[in-house]
């Protein structure tokens, strides 16, 4: 096999369409190199790269009839350089974030490790007889044991841990431990423990061995210098693991953990309790297992959204479509971060890559250009603005250039403070595990904005002037809220709330609103007031406590409680009425936010089931051609396979085989439906004419179209062919799209 | 809460066509006829006839290809994204990617794999994309001396783990350094088994390979779960029917018109022929060579079968071969004819290509 794909790899087509004649040739080699990459051109940068585009591209996204092809490439690398830029930042905090929320979990795992390692030792010492021998038989039950962590994840789809394991790794080897990652597919009936201590020794003596054995790793560990730490092995995934090998592995490692000193990490989705029936009851007896919690996905979803969507320069955001669909496609499709992950990154290339102005916003949005970049990217705008409206390209000027600048200045400011409203709301709704990317769905309709706002979305409201800061505390809010909607829900809690957290929560808003005086000093008046109510209320109560029975002064102080507590919330909703402005009612909002939700889902999630079938029910749709137009009647003009599909859904799920090559044979010799109407009334009458030879050659035509649409039907896995039970009938597959 | 409504009308339309499908089939009037009514022409005919099928909407589907290609430049900036290409929609995509690769991927090496073809052996994959990237890196300039130095020329003798080890580097830092894996039907017959997939998953995740693969199954998507979609082949989906013919991906299968509805796959001979004995395999092995010898005649007559089959000792009496023919007619691995001379002739109903393969899986 390998012949013919060498012989197949010394006949490179570089570089140039592939004719018909190649392709025979190599379509039946199970592989073949198509074409190389030289060495000079690997070396260059790829954007130069000039993909001959066909006139008739009609959905090429920002395409004009501008001659200079120099210009569009420069366009495509400064775009890639953009993504590049925004979606290094994105990776880099998703990861920091996720690190900070691990950390806690991490140290608790290291310290737990060092104890081990040194009641590990204390064995040792008093067993070097044992050690001595090349294979230490270890004698008692105490000293074979085997110290394991149990780290919970709480997440049935493992894989988003797979990453946490990674880093935890990482994170022993910095502090000195010998660490190895083994997957739970190394854990297999197929490869035996063979596979496992395999992956071991790949991992530690960084070379392949070919007779893996214990020995190997036991003088591999002797000779290392620092072979006074432990030998960490992390599973990551227990309940994927081969129960029989995982036993078999843990009762070796056992025998030799005085010679060397292993500890196990082995990372479990549902209960510890899974233990007893994955692993056999001897291994298990050998086993010390330690239990560790990691956070679980609703926190780190949380904590992700809060960290990219919400703090992070907006150099690229969603639209309250996108979240909602993001959301949605969160819950509905496993709630794992990676896949959200894997959205937000799709939305993020679409943008970059399709947005005219997207990829000269890093530049503007950092203000960390220099003279001659900035001189670039100038013109990158007037060329951009003249593909998005040609009759505004003689006025794009400097001026207007300047108004664009000052445009996404203000954006970035009202973007800055929308964020901390919503940063409040969430501390607020926190109590009552509001999620995050729940409110934040809601904080993003500009229906909601406009329901507060009638008519007007450019401008810091009018209900601003009205509303001096001054009587923030009593002011009355003018916006209808739905009733079950995340915002009412957490300007509800805070009137609900506790002294004591309504103290930390103003603690919270402090933290937060640090940066905006106007609004610090407000939170910080609310926590005075709180304070000062407090104060009195304590002066009141030490001086009438003789009068005054503590019933009575319990409801006093929960009613001047209460006081506070609305101010804060009429502060919360005054807040929303003067900051809350979601990005899509900014001007020059599509530099950095990305709407197009259909664009999205489509590369997300492809339909192939519907859109395979819809795709033969509306072939004339979608090759745009004139003659088969009429939607209801089926013409011979129409693809073979499109006849045969429409036609098989007159039929049940069974196919008569016979009737279904009838009705194709009558379609395909009727030239218009005029005539099919008048053959389809006495098609017998019509089929006995079929004698002469010319027919004969049709009928052969026919027939393998037939049969050539049955095939592509099964190709598509539309059709299940007949059984020997039923020769006479075909079965469909899919019903409804 | 509207999405939500949405979802249990389609999820109940669904139900209810397919009973209401159920229904008509059961109930309605059940058609009696048979496939063997029809006029069925020859095979030979059939096969020559479909190679000769005029292509209908020819300026369209042209059309068509040519609008996907001002989508070229945005398809390649998703691949150096980290993306993994998947495409899908009717019609054979075969033309499609090795037109995309030919046109805008000339910077990278690629690698076409057949997905169509019955059996396609994975490791012989990863190690002729292993040796397309030690060639690679041989010659590219800035290659760190310290990686070339851990660099093991890839062979046959090393496991598929380091082989894709190999393939995962990474050895160069810089970004845009990969080889590009076009898969025509990731989905295909070949490829269609847990562990392969799990193998070509292992192959996208490494960081010097892409994917760009196409589908042509409606139910596809089930090959994968959520980790081989969401973190190893991270798929970005791209609708794109051509309405093209299936001409190679549809070469193995079988027609339905052919023999009133003899559907014997090569596959499924192969299995046949493998459960029955070394003897009755080499009398098989005779027959089919002899057809593919010549391949114009109806078939091969009994008496010089029988007549072959001795000299090579392979039946020693009329009786015997008879038996191995029986075998061989219950299973529906070959026909009887009548050639011009009114002599009985023994025809396998598989295409010359089916004919060979199925002769090296007996080998």
């Amino acid at each position: 096999m390998m012949k013919t794909a060498a012989a197949a790899a010394s006949v490179p087509s570089r570089g140039e369409p592939s004719s018909d004649q190649e392709n025979g040739d190599n379509s039946l080699q199970p592989f073949f190199i198509l074409h190389k990459a030289a060495s000079d051109k690997s070396d260059r940068k790829p954007s130069r790269r000039r993909i001959p585009s066909s006139p008739a591209s009609p959905n090429k996204p920002g395409k004009s009839g501008d001659d200079d092809s120099s210009g569009d490439h420069s366009h495509e690398h400064l775009r890639m350089e953009a993504f590049q830029h925004a979606w290094s930042d994105i990776e880099t905090t998703i990861k920091g974030v996720l690190q900070s929320i691990d950390s806690g979990t991490f140290e608790a795992i290291y310290s737990w490790i060092i104890e081990s390692f040194s009641i590990i030792r204390t064995h040792v010492s008093s067993g070097l007889s044992e050690i001595a021998q090349a294979f230490p038989a270890a004698v008692d039950s105490v000293s074979r044991r085997l110290f394991t962590g149990l780290v919970l994840t709480k997440n049935m789809e493992l894989f988003d841990d797979l990453r946490t394991f990674e880093q935890l790794g990482q994170f022993l080897r910095s502090h000195g431990c010998h660490v190895a990652n083994l997957s739970s597919m190394e854990f297999v009936a197929k490869n035996g423990i063979g596979g496992c201590i395999t992956s071991l020794l790949r991992q530690f003596l960084a070379t392949s061995v070919d007779a893996p054995d214990m020995i190997t790793l036991s003088s591999w560990y002797n000779d290392q210098v620092n072979n006074d730490t432990p030998i960490i092995l992390i599973i990551d995934d227990l309940e994927r693991c081969c129960g029989s090998v995982l036993s078999d592995f843990i009762l070796l490692l056992s025998e030799w953990v005085m010679k060397i000193p292993v500890i196990l990490i082995i990372g479990v989705a549902t209960t510890p309790d899974r233990l007893r029936s994955i692993i056999q009851c001897e291994a298990l007896q050998c086993l010390c297992p330690f239990k560790f919690n990691l956070g679980t996905v609703a926190e780190r979803m949380d904590a992700v959204v809060e960290a990219i969507l919400l703090k992070q320069t907006p150099g690229f955001f969603i639209s309250h479509k996108v979240a909602v669909f993001m959301r949605n496609h969160f819950v509905n499709h496993g709630g794992t971060l990676s896949s959200f992950i894997r959205a937000l990154k799709i939305a993020c290339v679409q943008h970059f890559s399709m947005e005219n102005f997207s990829f000269m916003l890093r530049g503007l949005i950092e203000e960390e250009i220099q003279g001659s970049k900035h001189g670039l990217l100038l013109k990158a705008i007037y060329n951009c603005a003249s593909n998005i409206s040609p009759c505004e390209r003689n006025k794009m000027d400097e001026e207007a250039v300047q108004k664009l600048v000052a445009e996404i200045a203000q954006l970035k400011r009202l973007h800055f403070l929308w964020s901390i409203v919503v940063l409040c709301l969430y501390e607020a709704g926190k109590c009552d595990e509001l999620r995050l990317l729940d409110l934040l769905c809601e904080a993003l309709d500009p229906e909601f904005y406009a329901s507060r706002v009638p008519g007007s979305f450019t401008q810091e409201t009018r209900y601003t002037k009205a509303s001096s800061p001054n009587d923030c505390f009593t002011h009355q809010h003018k916006f209808t809220m739905r009733k079950d909607g995340f915002i009412s829900q957490a300007m509800r809690k805070v009137r609900d709330l506790s002294e004591s957290h309504l103290l930390s929560l103003l603690k919270r808003w402090e933290r937060h609103t640090a940066d905006i005086s106007e609004i610090h000093e407000k939170v910080k008046e609310l926590q005075h007031m709180l304070k000062f109510e407090n104060y009195q209320q304590v002066k009141k109560d030490s001086m009438e406590i003789a009068k005054i029975r503590g019933l009575q002064s319990k409801s006093n102080l929960g009613r001047d409680m209460k006081r506070v507590n609305d101010k804060a919330s009429s502060f919360l909703a005054y807040l929303i009425e003067k900051y809350m402005q979601p990005i899509e009612c900014v001007p020059s909002h599509e530099i950095v936010c990305f709407k197009n939700v259909k664009k999205l889902q489509m590369a997300l999630v492809g339909d192939s089931r519907r859109r395979i079938q819809v795709d033969l029910l509306e072939s004339h749709k979608i090759l745009s051609c004139s003659c088969c137009r009429n939607d209801n009647i089926l013409l011979s003009s129409m693809h073979d396979t499109s006849i045969m599909y429409s036609s098989c859904q007159e039929h049940g799920d069974l196919i008569n085989l016979h009737d279904w090559y009838q009705s194709f044979k009558r379609i395909f010799l009727c030239p218009n439906s005029k005539r099919r109407h008048k053959l389809k009334q006495s098609p017998v009458s019509k089929k006995r004419k079929f004698v002469d030879d010319s027919e004969k050659l049709s009928e052969v035509v026919i027939q393998s179209r037939f049969c050539r649409g049955v095939t592509e039907l099964q190709i598509t896995g539309l059709l299940r062919m007949q059984s020997k039970r039923r020769p006479d009938f075909v079965q469909r597959v899919a019903f409804g799209l | 809460m509207a999405a939500d409504d949405v979802d249990e009308e389609e999820e109940f339309g669904f139900s209810r066509n397919y009973f209401l499908a159920k229904e008509s089939s059961g109930s309605g009037k059940k058609s009696t006829s048979k496939v063997s009514d029809i006029d069925v022409v020859d095979e030979q005919e059939l096969v020559a006839a479909m190679s000769e099928i005029k292509p209908k909407h020819e300026k369209e589907i042209a059309a068509l290809r040519d609008g996907y290609r001002g989508s070229y430049s945005q398809w390649v900036f998703e691949l150096r994204c980290g993306f993994g290409m998947l495409f899908y929609g009717f019609g054979s995509k075969k033309a499609l990617l090795e037109d995309f690769a030919s046109m805008a991927l000339t910077d990278y090496s690629v690698v076409v794999v057949n997905g169509y073809l019955p059996s396609i052996n994975t490791k012989q994959v990863v190690l002729g994309l292993a040796q397309v990237l030690w060639d690679l890196l041989k010659t590219k300039r800035k290659t760190p001396a310290a990686s070339v130095s851990k660099m093991k020329e890839p062979s046959g003798s090393q496991s598929l783990d380091e082989l894709i080890l190999f393939l995962n580097g990474p050895w160069v830092e810089e970004k845009d350094f990969f080889i590009c894996v076009v898969i025509h039907n990731i989905d295909g017959p070949g490829l269609r088994d847990s562990d392969t997939q799990q193998c070509l998953a292992r192959i996208a995740a490494c960081s010097h390979t892409r994917i760009i693969a196409s589908i042509d199954h409606v139910n596809a998507p089930l090959l994968w779960d959520k980790k081989m979609v969401d973190t190893q082949f991270n798929w970005y989906w791209h609708h794109t029917p051509t309405f093209e013919p299936y001409k190679y991906e549809g070469m193995f299968f079988p027609l339905i018109l052919a023999h009133g509805n003899t559907t014997q796959s090569a596959e499924t001979a192969t299995i046949v022929l493998q459960s029955l004995t070394p003897n009755a395999q080499s009398v098989f092995r005779v027959l089919a060579e002899h057809q593919m010898a010549h391949p114009n005649e109806e078939g091969m007559p009994i008496s010089s079968l029988y007549s072959t089959c001795r000299e090579r000792f392979l039946v020693s009496s009329q009786v015997t071969l008879n038996s191995h023919l029986t075998e061989f007619k219950d299973h529906e691995l070959v026909k009887m004819r009548k050639n011009s001379e009114g002599e009985d002739c023994l025809h396998i109903p598989l295409p010359t290509e089916a004919l060979e393969k199925l002769l090296k899986d007996i080998a």
